[in-house]
């Protein structure tokens, strides 16, 4: 009896010193994250700040207010991650783009890119289907119907590490963007956010 | 007599070609958002010749020490709907010793008639205002 109490209580004490250790997982509110203390990569809300900041000069500038009215058609060009993270640069394209679109001044065209087309069915939808006897001729999208790109924007995000003294490293972030205007290759916009941090060497940044 | 018709028929003329080039200030107010270390002067908003609307938000540190101040604004349209934007976000900005400080932003689209201003110090609203 007196074992089987032992066993018990040896089994609680070890079930509770466990529990201890382990970080419970929960939802981050990303409206209001000051729970967290900054990382010395970057995370989502270094994305957030800089598509932020970059929207606003964007359309403080004037710069996507079509001369006569009407909406630019936009194409995103490359986005080089300079950094020693692995960045999806869409992380803060994205946000750029949704903004951009939502302002009424923009439209971004999906059927060319750097890289080929982003979207390679609206392509490979018209060469694919055109004269094919399955489809209906009707509905297959015609000749010269696409909207070439009126403006490019382009990037870079750069990462410098700092040795500050022995125990503390620094790390600073460029996020710099530019608008160009592809017929005559002059850029209307350009802006650059610098995001600092400064912490332990051991933490890793990236 | 013809020479006064000629002279207010030219200047009726030139006026009509002077489409006024000056965006509208449409709302200015000087408020008493404050606390002891933050005064809030001036929001100013005006409709711009592209649409969007612009705000003007003129403060001061009053104290000797450098701090941030956070704001956020959020844009209305015509029927007081809130605009979903990512410029609506908390920023923060510097106010440093005895200064002024100054938040100049856009709206996201043309479609904002109204705004209203949110300022905070260490997570406390010192300013809670909307310009119609």
């Amino acid at each position: 009896m007196q074992q089987t109490i032992k066993l018990v209580a040896s089994i609680v004490l070890v079930g509770l010193i466990f529990s201890g250790c382990g970080v419970a997982t929960k939802n981050i509110d990303i409206h209001n994250d000051k729970e967290a203390s900054a990382v010395m990569g970057l995370d989502y809300r270094d994305f957030q700040g800089a598509a932020q900041t970059m929207v606003q000069s964007l359309v403080s500038s004037g710069a996507v207010n079509k001369p006569g009215g009407g909406r630019y058609v936009l194409v995103v060009s490359r986005i080089i991650n300079d950094t020693m993270q692995h960045i999806d640069t869409d992380q803060l394209v994205k946000k750029i783009r949704v903004s951009l679109l939502r302002s009424g001044k923009v439209v971004v065209t999906t059927a060319v890119g750097a890289n080929g087309a982003e979207d390679k069915m609206a392509m490979n939808s018209r060469k694919d289907l055109r004269n094919h006897e399955e489809f209906n001729q009707k509905t297959v999208a015609a000749k010269g119907q696409m909207i070439a790109p009126d403006l490019s924007l382009s990037g870079k995000i750069i990462q410098r590490n700092i040795t500050v003294d022995r125990s503390t490293q620094q790390v600073e972030y460029y996020f710099q963007m530019s608008l160009t205007d592809i017929n005559t290759g002059l850029a209307f916009w350009e802006d650059e956010k610098v995001i600092g941090k400064r912490g332990s060497n051991a933490s890793a940044a990236w | 007599m013809k020479y006064i018709f000629i002279s207010i028929f030219s200047l009726l003329l030139f006026s009509g070609c002077n489409k006024d080039p000056q965006p509208d200030a449409i709302v200015e107010i000087v408020d008493s958002c404050s606390n002891s270390s933050i005064v809030v002067s001036d929001i100013k908003g005006r409709k711009k010749q592209d649409g969007f609307m612009q705000a003007q938000v003129t403060g001061s540190n009053l104290t000797s020490s450098y701090f941030k101040v956070e704001y956020k604004v959020v844009w209305l349209d015509e029927n007081d709907f809130t605009i979903d934007t990512i410029l609506s976000n908390w920023t923060d900005m510097p106010a440093y010793p005895n200064q002024p400080f100054y938040i100049n932003v856009t709206s996201p689209n043309a479609k904002a008639e109204s705004f209203r201003l949110y300022l905070k110090k260490e997570g406390k609203i010192i300013c809670n205002k909307q310009l119609n």
